[in-house]
């Protein structure tokens, strides 16, 4: 039962690092939120470096892959990204319908390519 | 039709029971869900595929209920980021629940008490909110509380369920089904986001964050992630602002 187990830590980590600093944002946004005002400036900035950092977690996932995903050639991986993006706004901006366009491109990349 | 108030009868009050499985109901009609469990049917594979542990994960999902900060901590985990740095990340990715929060709350909170109100804003996520702003203001105001629980409540626990079926999957399917597993969440993430972007800002912050990540990846050490988001919102939010200013 050392910190150092790690599937302790990952147990750990979902409480302090994902459970605390997540809920604490609900609960303040419940306390506050007669008087937030959801235009205001701090507000912007704050949800442009959230989507910012969000866009880094997909990039890495896409170009720096960990597990089997790695692979997969990049070309294959950006090109089923291109193309999910391009069903979403071809295909009546669905989120559903650019997802299985991409997941076509990776699919199929993966079997014939990799 | 649409304003019933003005025929003068009032329509009986059912009890908030009846209202929360009209929210279940229409979950399970959502296709924000079946895109919302696609994701955590990607997610269930990555956990496998970095070894994260699934009763962690299964935790995660409950007690998070928030994909991008679950993705953080499991690639945290995984890049071997120490703690403080990802609960930081996850920090900043989750203050973008203040507005959603602040935003649905007055809609949906009725007569509640505080403890309701607080209670409720866990299951806030952004398909629970997408859906309930579409949905919730034709109901009567005493429904809104009970259907926003049962609706919240089914994309909890049905993300519970597809998190184990995808981390089953990915063990039994395949190679490349279990590549396309594991690609489901940057795919439906990239396009939430886009749909979510409104303004410039939110299309530069967008933009900005995949084009620094190859950047940082390479120096950023474990605070890469830190420095994408503080960069490149930071830059995203000054030059959307320039150039309305200008235009």
């Amino acid at each position: 039962m050392s910190f150092s187990d790690p599937m302790l830590y990952a147990y750990l980590l979902v409480i302090l690092a994902g459970f605390l600093p997540t809920d604490v944002f609900r609960f303040a946004a419940v306390l506050f939120s007669r008087r937030i005002d959801e235009d205001s400036e701090v507000l912007i900035l704050v949800r442009a470096v959230a989507t910012a950092l969000l866009a880094g977690v997909i990039a890495r996932i896409v170009l720096f892959p960990t597990g089997d995903l790695a692979g997969v050639p990049l070309w294959i991986r950006l090109s089923s990204i291109a193309a999910g993006v391009a069903g979403y706004f071809l295909i009546k901006r669905s989120v559903l319908a650019g997802v299985i366009v991409a997941e076509i491109v990776i699919i199929g990349g993966a079997v014939y390519f990799r | 039709m649409s304003e019933p108030a003005n025929t003068g009868a009032t329509p009986p009050i059912e009890p908030p029971r009846v209202w929360f499985w009209r929210g279940v109901r229409a979950g399970v009609m959502s296709v924000q869900g079946l895109v919302l469990f696609a994701g955590f049917i990607g997610f269930g594979g990555l956990i496998r595929d970095i070894g994260f542990p699934l009763g962690a994960a299964l935790l995660s999902t409950i007690f998070v209920w928030a994909l991008p900060a679950q993705l953080l901590i499991v690639g945290g985990f995984a890049a071997g980021s120490p703690a403080p740095v990802i609960a930081l990340a996850v920090g900043l990715s989750s203050v973008r629940f203040f507005p959603i929060v602040a935003s649905i709350m007055p809609m949906i909170r009725g007569k509640s008490g505080l403890g309701t109100q607080l209670f409720a804003s866990h299951f806030v996520a952004v398909s629970a909110w997408v859906e309930s702003i579409r949905l919730v203001p034709a109901l009567p105001v005493y429904a809104r509380m009970p259907f926003f629980l049962g609706l919240s409540n089914y994309f909890l626990w049905g993300s519970v369920v597809t998190t184990v079926i995808g981390y089953l999957l990915a063990g039994t399917l395949p190679q490349a089904l279990a590549n396309g597993l594991v690609f489901l969440t940057p795919i439906s993430f990239l396009l939430q986001l886009i749909r979510n972007s409104r303004d410039l800002v939110d299309w530069l912050a967008l933009v900005l964050g995949l084009a620094l990540t190859p950047v940082f990846a390479q120096f950023g050490g474990s605070f890469d992630l830190l420095w994408i988001g503080a960069i490149g919102g930071g830059a995203a939010y000054v030059i959307g602002r320039r150039l309305r200013a200008r235009a």
